[in-house]
This record gives structure tokens, C-alpha cells and sequence, in this order.
């Protein structure tokens, strides 16, 4: 990464460092237009998915995004992996603005970071083998390795994910979803990233299977030096996996902090609703928990409700308030942030 | 996915496969994989129908290919004297009112229909793939713009076209070839464009992209061997809908010309004597129904095998 050819533009209220962090998301909105009604010319109204986010990632860390589903946590991801351009907003990785590049230059800056998708059944081309797959990954970052030197390469990228190389030759079709997830994995590897973005990537697989899964990815991120930002509905896979979890509630970031702070205290109603849907593996222990039962389904982000986005959910108040102030994620704990929503905070 | 216990979390990952002691991977090691046309392949081996039209037509095209070398006779040597005679031991087919024996020039003709069949359907599959897949690729105002077009060319009726191309440029054999091609790629393309954009949003394209693959590589390698399932089933049936509308032109007289002939010029030629010498009706009217029997079983057989899933057994 050479930092003559970037284009970051200096701003005295930016409150990130966009050089210093790995990767920075600054005030990132992505909306889509729905464009004007063919015979009355109105808009048919913009779909704010993600609608105002602000996050830093380590290097080297785990970063658990959880939100319901339609809260825009994928939409955010192919944000991030620029496959979907933001409306607004900065996105740097180590240093470069990912989002002020040209399509064109962003394909040389792929390499560097890379996705694994949510369905293995769909994330695999069905018309070639496993060598042909990661034979053109690697070949993004290796352009001349072939022959029987691509084949070892594929054998040792095969190896670190768990998979037997001699399986190189076979089709999609012939392996079972976590089979697959493990070949989308290694395909995520080939190109040598820094940064990888896990969209949901057990959700599609046996709970037997999830773990393996699991535990492969936080193998992997340890032993390559890799950087993750792990997406998921399920929030009991997140905690077991992240270092710190950001919870996403209509395109926006309700809750940011350590695993452990989030998890054990959480900041924020929404945080905790989620909390305490997980059940417990005690029967006597999930019979005599407490859950805060959230009321209605996420709002349209068509048009999300004004101010706290939350009012309209929240089970303990429908303070007139909270529809007037816009909240700030601010850090009320060292390093735990939360939506400063008054009525919204644990005993705040 | 809700209910995710933290002990199905805990449990510990597999031992990995056993470690290779050399790092040399042999290739015999290698477990061959079954590509998805290898398994057609063999679903459609047990289609009766289908094997039994492939191999008929097979037949009718070697015999169109190496008969008329075989046949001691010249498709356009007349001998007046002889006339039309009835299928003998010397002329297995007859003869026509000109004397020319019917075995060569049916199989001319076959070879003539054939080669139309298969130009106009090389045409239209290379336009229709290429032009169905940038659109359905694409999409948006480049997509409309370019399926606008398609519909327009729809609308235009066919045989206006043809007589007109005929008109412009002279009656030639080969025109005809691109002029039908060029009128048989609109369903291609529409087929391609739809299974395409269905395509486009399957995250084996997302993933693509996001290796930083060129669009030309992602059309090409990506999303056509894709496609090509529909498109040869698609193929195989534009093979007979070519050959039947080059019968119909040659039929009325926009086609071949004599003493060229095609099926649909002898059929033509036969039907004028039908009630006096029928042979020079029945034979070349049998090959062409043959040829397209057998065509489209074979395309309802490639259909059931290429997409198990839609098939009715």
C-alpha cells in the first residue's frame, strides 16, 4: 500500500484516523432509489439500508456484526467489498479510500480483500472443479504459477482448510454443504488477503457442522493474520467467535464494544432483547429466564421512523421524546459505545 | 439456525485428513470428479427415445455426407428418354420426370437442408448467446435499449424480411443460410438473457467479482457454461424450425434453386406430380419427417437430461 496515490481528504470533525486504523467505514449510507412512479412521475421512496455507519476494525481482530434480518448487515458487507458502491461516505483500508476508486482500479485492489458468502450451494460456479475454482483465485495474486505448481499450491490451500487434495478434481455438486463452505473458504484465501468478510457463513449449515466451520475460521484468522468481520443473525455465534461485536439495527449502529463487555453488559435494550433470546442449554435454567420480548417487526427502512429509531420496538417506553432526538453512538464505557437514546440505556 | 447451543459450539473440529508425507500430488491419487454434462451425458444414455433418434440421425446425416460419392449416379444428369420411373433394383428410389435418379438427389438434398440446419443455428446461437448475455449482464438501460431492439425485430414478420433480403441482394444459397440465422437468434437471446440475469444474482457471480475478475472472463467462464444447458436444448430444436422455414422458401421458390436441391425443393417438385408418380413425393418427404422426428426427441431428451429437475418422470 503506498500512500502517495490516495485520495484522502482532510477534515478537521472527522473523528477517525483514516491512516492509522486498518479499516475505516466513515459515515457510510447506502441507499437504494427506487426510482419514479412510471405514470404519476413521484418517487417511490429510498431504501436507507445502511444509513449512517462509523466504525473502525483492528487489525487482526474479529469483529461480530449481529442484527435481524432486513437490519442491512449484508448490505453493509458488499458495501465494505465495494461490489455495491456507497451512496455516501469514506471507506479506507490501511490507509487507501477503497470508495474513491474507479471500478477499474478497484479490481487490482480486490486481492486484498475478499468475501465469504452465506449459501455454499451458491457461491461455487457448478461448472468447475476445485482446482479450476481456486486455480483462478490464486491466480489473481500469482498470475504465472501453473502446471504442476498450481496444483500444489491448490493442494496446500485444500490442506489448511481441511479438506483432502486428492478431492481436487471433483465437482461442487459431489460435496456436502460443509464440504462446500470449506472450498468457498479456501477460495476467499487464495488471493492472500488482509481483510476477510464473513456473510452469514454457517447460517446455511447443520448446527454439527456450524461448529467446525466456526472454529476453522478463528483457526485461520489467528494463525494467517487475517482480519474478519463476521455476520450473523445469531448472536450466541458471534460471541463465541468475535473479539469485539457492533449490533446493527436499521442501518445504523446501536451497540459497539468488547465481546465480553456487549455481551455480559449490554448497553442498550435492543442489545439486551437479543441477549435474552439466546437460549440456555440448561432446560431448568431456560425455563426460569427472563426475556424482553420486543414488540412488532423491524420497521420499514423505507421510511424509518424519525429520531431513536428504536421507539417504535421498545418495550419499555413510547416516550413523545425519543421521536424528536436523533441518538449518537457515544462511548459510555471504555471502549463500549452504545446509542445515547436516554430511554433506550441500561439505567442510564 | 436460532437455537445454537453453546455446546454444539464448543465441540472441537475433526482431525484433519491424514498429512501427506510427499508434497508431490500424483495424478492418479486424484479422485476424478463427475462434471454435471458427464451426468447428462449418462441420464440421457437411458432415454431410449432419445439415443434411438440420435442414432437414426446420425445415420440420415452419413448417408447425406458419404452417399451421394457411393450411388453410381449424378444428381443433376438428366436423361429425358428414361422419365420418371418407379423405385427399381437399378434406381432404388425412382427417377424424376427430368430422369435424374431420386437416391443422389435426395441425399443432395439432405445435404443441403443439413447444412442450412447447422449454419443458421451456428449463426443464431453465436449472435443470440453473445448479444443475450452482454444484455442480461449488464442490465439496466443497456439491457432495455438492446431487448427493444429484439422485440422490434419480432415484430417484423419473417418471410417480408427474407423476400426482401432476397430482393436486395440477389438469390444466393448462403445468404439464405445468414438471413434465417439472423431472424432465429431472437429466442436464443431472450433465453440466454433471462437465465443470465438469474445468474447474476447467484453469489458464485458476487464471488467473482469480487476476486477482481474481468467481465469478459465472468460472461465467459462464469455465466455461459451456465446457460448452455437451455441453449442447446434450444439449439437442437432450431435445428428442424431452420430446416422446416428452409423447406417453406424453397417451397415457394425464395430458397434453393434448381437444379440445387433441398428437401423442401423436391417435396415441392414431388407434390406437382404427386397423383401421377408419388415416389418423388413420399421419399424425400419421409427423410425430412425423419430427420425432424428424430431432432425433436432428441431435444426433449437433452432437455430432460441437461435439467433433471423439470423432467416428468
Amino acid at each position: 500500500m503506498s500512500d502517495q496515490n490516495e485520495a484522502v481528504h482532510h477534515e478537521a470533525d472527522v473523528p477517525v484516523d483514516p491512516r492509522r486504523d486498518f479499516l475505516v467505514l466513515d459515515d457510510v449510507h447506502t441507499h437504494f432509489d427506487l426510482g419514479t412512479s412510471f405514470l404519476t412521475r413521484e418517487s417511490k421512496g429510498v431504501v436507507k439500508a445502511v444509513d449512517g455507519v462509523t466504525l473502525t476494525v483492528k487489525e487482526g481482530e474479529i469483529l461480530g456484526l449481529v442484527g435481524e434480518s432486513g437490519c442491512g448487515k449484508s448490505t453493509l458487507s458488499r458495501t465494505i467489498m465495494q461490489l455495491i458502491r456507497p451512496t455516501s461516505g469514506r471507506i479506507f483500508l490501511e490507509g487507501k479510500e477503497l470508495s474513491a476508486l474507479s471500478d477499474k482500479d478497484i479490481r487490482h485492489e480486490r486481492i486484498n480483500f475478499q468475501m465469504i458468502f452465506q449459501d455454499p450451494y451458491a457461491s461455487l460456479n457448478p461448472r468447475m472443479t476445485v482446482l479450476d475454482t481456486l486455480a483462478e483465485a490464486i491466480r489473481t495474486r500469482h498470475p504465472n504459477v501453473k502446471g504442476a505448481g498450481m496444483r500444489e499450491r491448490v493442494a496446500d490451500l485444500l490442506r489448511t482448510v481441511g479438506m483432502n487434495p486428492n478431492q481436487m478434481k471433483r465437482y461442487p455438486h459431489e460435496f456436502s454443504g460443509g464440504q462446500r463452505q470449506r472450498v468457498a473458504i479456501a477460495r476467499a484465501l487464495a488471493p492472500e488477503p488482509k481483510l476477510i468478510i464473513a456473510d452469514e457463513p454457517v447460517s446455511a449449515l447443520d448446527v454439527s457442522i456450524q461448529s467446525q466451520i466456526l472454529n476453522l475460521l478463528k483457526r485461520l484468522t489467528r494463525e494467517m493474520g487475517l482480519t474478519m468481520i463476521f455476520i450473523s443473525h445469531d448472536l450466541s455465534v458471534v460471541r463465541y467467535i468475535a473479539d469485539r461485536i457492533a449490533v446493527m439495527y436499521l442501518g445504523r449502529i446501536l451497540e459497539l464494544g468488547e465481546a465480553s463487555e456487549v455481551v455480559d453488559h449490554p448497553l442498550h435494550i435492543y442489545t439486551r432483547a437479543l441477549m435474552s433470546a439466546i437460549p440456555a442449554p440448561d432446560p431448568r435454567t431456560e425455563r426460569t429466564r427472563s426475556r424482553i420480548v420486543l414488540q412488532g417487526d423491524p420497521p420499514s427502512p423505507l421510511n424509518p421512523p424519525q429520531g431513536c429509531n428504536f421507539w417504535p420496538r421498545s418495550p419499555v417506553t413510547h416516550d413523545e421524546r425519543m421521536k424528536h432526538e436523533e441518538p449518537v453512538l457515544t462511548e459510555l464505557r471504555p471502549g463500549h459505545f452504545a446509542a445515547n437514546c436516554p430511554f433506550c440505556l441500561n439505567g442510564a | 439456525m436460532t437455537d445454537h447451543s453453546e455446546t454444539a459450539v464448543l465441540a472441537s473440529e475433526p482431525a484433519p485428513p491424514p498429512a501427506h508425507s510427499a508434497s508431490e500430488i500424483a495424478e492418479e491419487e486424484l479422485v476424478q470428479g463427475s462434471s454435471l454434462w458427464k451426468d447428462a451425458w449418462s441420464r440421457l444414455k437411458k432415454n431410449k427415445l432419445a439415443v434411438a433418434s440420435l442414432v437414426i440421425f446420425l445415420l440420415i446425416v452419413v448417408a447425406c455426407v458419404v452417399g451421394p460419392w457411393i450411388v453410381p449416379y449424378d444428381g443433376q444428369e438428366q436423361d429425358l428418354f428414361l422419365g420418371a420411373t418407379a423405385p427399381s433394383a437399378e434406381h432404388w428410389f425412382g427417377t424424376d420426370t427430368l430422369g435424374r435418379d431420386l437416391l443422389v438427389r435426395t441425399l443432395e438434398g439432405g445435404r443441403i437442408s443439413l447444412m442450412v440446419g447447422l449454419v443458421a443455428t451456428v449463426v443464431s446461437l453465436a449472435i443470440g448467446v453473445i448479444y443475450g448475455a452482454t444484455a442480461g449482464y449488464l442490465g439496466g438501460k443497456v439491457d432495455s435499449t438492446m431487448m427493444r431492439f429484439v422485440d422490434l425485430l419480432y415484430a417484423l414478420p419473417f418471410t417480408i424480411f427474407v423476400i426482401l433480403l432476397m430482393v436486395a441482394f440477389g438469390r444466393s444459397m448462403w445468404l439464405m443460410f445468414v438471413a434465417i440465422g439472423c431472424v432465429e437468434w431472437l429466442s436464443m437471446a431472450r433465453i440466454v438473457r433471462a437465465g443470465v440475469m438469474g445468474l447474476k444474482k447467484q453469489e458464485f457471480v458476487e464471488a467473482a467479482v469480487s476476486l477482481g475478475y474481468s467481465h469478459q472472463r465472468i460472461i465467459l467462464r462464469h455465466l455461459i457454461p451456465n446457460v448452455l444447458g437451455p441453449v442447446i436444448v434450444i439449439a437442437t430444436l432450431t435445428v428442424p424450425a431452420v430446416m422446416l422455414l428452409e423447406a417453406f422458401l424453397s417451397f415457394l421458390g425464395l430458397g434453393v434453386q434448381p437444379p440445387n436441391a433441398s428437401w423442401g425443393v423436391l417435396i415441392n417438385e414431388g407434390q406437382q406430380n404427386m397423383e401421377i408418380f408419388p415416389w418423388l413425393l413420399m421419399f424425400p418427404a419421409f427423410f425430412f419427417a425423419l430427420t425432424l422426428f428424430c431432432l425433436n426427441f432428441l431435444g426433449d431428451g437433452l432437455r430432460d437430461a441437461l435439467d433433471p429437475k423439470s423432467a416428468k418422470d
